[in-house]
């Protein structure tokens, strides 16, 4: 069993939590164990504190960072905004000694150095190495396959990109979701554009709600029209846009789409024979009940 | 500037919006952009890949090529007073497929630092500080999903600053460090009474 320092950011504990129950049931059957990282705080969100002050940003998230350092295991998270924050800082301060200094002379009033010993995950990309679960895993750890069903991949932008500074390859037309998604028994589906952004990000939802989900909105047009059943992401950020932005649009532009959005934990877990009860799905706004109907 | 003699009055006042002014330039900001941001806005050639690319562009006046184009000429007013600094998701496809390897992205990030040490800034960034200051997460936890939580097996609040509330104070103190918490309320107050 592999064990790692759980950081579980804001949305998915404080509006998902089946999202981070799916987390612990559906990786302890995968062989990966999540910790508790006591004490975390946001990650902070990268677009409020990023436009604020970047030094500010480098200090909080490093602070998360030096949690799991001492408990001496690498952090896996769930969301792409945590990713960006915690995985980027932990990268910048690692290679920057300048900046490393300064944040860690802030820090010292809290008794706390960054010293740049752990690494941070993507729970899915865990879940896709095959060094350390793999597509074969995922699929024997099925018990009720998803077939049938029409799923498409929302990939956020903050874990994969900017590119150069990642390790996932392309960013245009990535795959490996999608093969996670198929390995579940269901098909996944390409749609048009679909690296577009969610609309949430940068501090714009807060900013401007209707220009967020008009971006929101063109990614449901292209989704509409790939005649999917759901969607799955791996940013519980992006899914509160997708899931509850579904319902804004609705109010503002007076559209109604109605496609369930589940994180992919969640949708593992259903595969894997957790209820929707367990998995919280009536939290969701939108209803996720047609695309129980033909799974379960 | 050279004129041809006799020049059409209208035409001259059409075109004194574009023209450039030296000193509306401050050639110190372009370098603080490059300093904040660790990019390179000055190998810009304005292709416009970057404005193609933004997810924001179809839908208002923000134009990212644009503002990259204010950080190497130093236009500082005109960059950071303009709202439309506010409109950028962070998506980082511009970054992606900048043909100069410049991060436009990360123009934008410094650009918003450098306004809001002017105070020019979006309330709702600010409310995400002040709740973070208060409960250590930008998206606090409420009962209805304290109970979906105890529902699900798991303690009514996440094993974070929620469960641990000991651990604000060390959050308060890197926000106090930088004056941040302080700075929000004023301009909270400032903007809403």
């Amino acid at each position: 069993m592999r064990e790692y320092a759980f950081f579980l950011g804001c949305i998915a504990p404080n509006r998902y939590p089946g999202a981070e129950s799916a987390s612990y049931k559906t990786s302890e059957k995968l062989g990966i164990k999540l910790l508790d990282l006591e004490g975390a705080s946001c990650c902070p969100a990268p677009g409020a504190f990023g436009s604020i002050d970047l030094d500010i940003w480098y200090a909080m998230a490093a602070r998360n960072l030096i949690l799991a350092e001492q408990m001496k295991k690498d952090i896996a998270l769930i969301c792409n905004g945590c990713y960006k924050s915690i995985w980027e800082v932990n990268h910048k301060l690692k290679h920057h000694p300048e900046l490393k200094e300064r944040v860690n002379e802030v820090l010292k009033g809290i008794d706390m150095e960054f010293k740049g010993s752990i690494d941070v995950w993507h729970l899915a990309e865990l879940f896709y190495d095959p060094e350390i679960v793999g597509l074969q895993k995922i699929r024997d750890s099925i018990t009720v396959p998803l077939e049938g069903t029409r799923i498409a991949v929302h990939y956020g932008c903050h874990l994969m990109k900017p590119k150069k500074e990642r390790h996932f390859g392309t960013t245009e037309h990535p795959t490996w979701i999608e093969e996670m998604v198929a390995a579940l028994g269901a098909e996944p589906v390409e749609y048009r554009n679909k690296m577009l952004c969610c609309g949430a990000g940068g501090g714009v939802r807060g900013y401007d709600l209707v220009h967020s989900i008009d971006i929101t909105n063109e990614k449901m047009i292209n989704l509409k029209e790939a005649k999917v059943d759901a969607l799955t992401e791996v940013c519980p950020f992006c899914q509160l846009q997708f899931d509850r932005g579904q319902i804004e649009i609705e109010e503002k532009f007076g559209v109604k789409y109605g496609l369930p959005v589940l994180h992919y934990c969640e949708l593992l877990g259903l595969a894997q024979g957790m209820s929707p009860q367990e998995l919280a799905l009536d939290l969701h706004a939108v209803s996720c009940e047609p695309f129980l109907e033909k799974v379960l | 500037m050279a004129r041809t003699k006799g020049y059409p009055e209208a035409l001259d006042k059409k075109l004194a919006d574009t023209r450039l002014y030296e000193d509306e330039r401050h050639p110190d900001f372009t370098k603080t952009v490059e300093k904040v941001s660790m990019t390179i806005p000055h190998m810009c050639f304005q292709c416009g890949t970057c404005t193609a690319s933004c997810p924001s562009a179809p839908r208002s006046s923000y134009r990212i090529r644009k503002f990259v184009r204010r950080a190497l000429l130093g236009l500082e007013d005109e960059a950071l007073t303009d709202p439309d600094l506010w409109l950028c998701t962070t998506c980082y496809s511009c970054t992606d497929r900048c043909p100069r390897d410049i991060a436009p992205t990360d123009v934008i990030m410094a650009m918003r630092n450098l306004a809001f040490k002017r105070d020019i800034v979006p309330v709702n960034f600010l409310k995400t500080v002040q709740a973070i200051y208060t409960t250590g997460h930008g998206v606090p936890n409420n009962d209805v999903n304290r109970a979906a939580r105890q529902k699900l097996g798991l303690n009514a609040e996440p094993p974070t600053t929620h469960g641990f509330p000991q651990y604000v104070k060390g959050i308060q103190y890197i926000l106090d460090y930088y004056e941040l918490k302080k700075n929000a309320d004023r301009i909270v107050k400032e903007r809403e009474g």
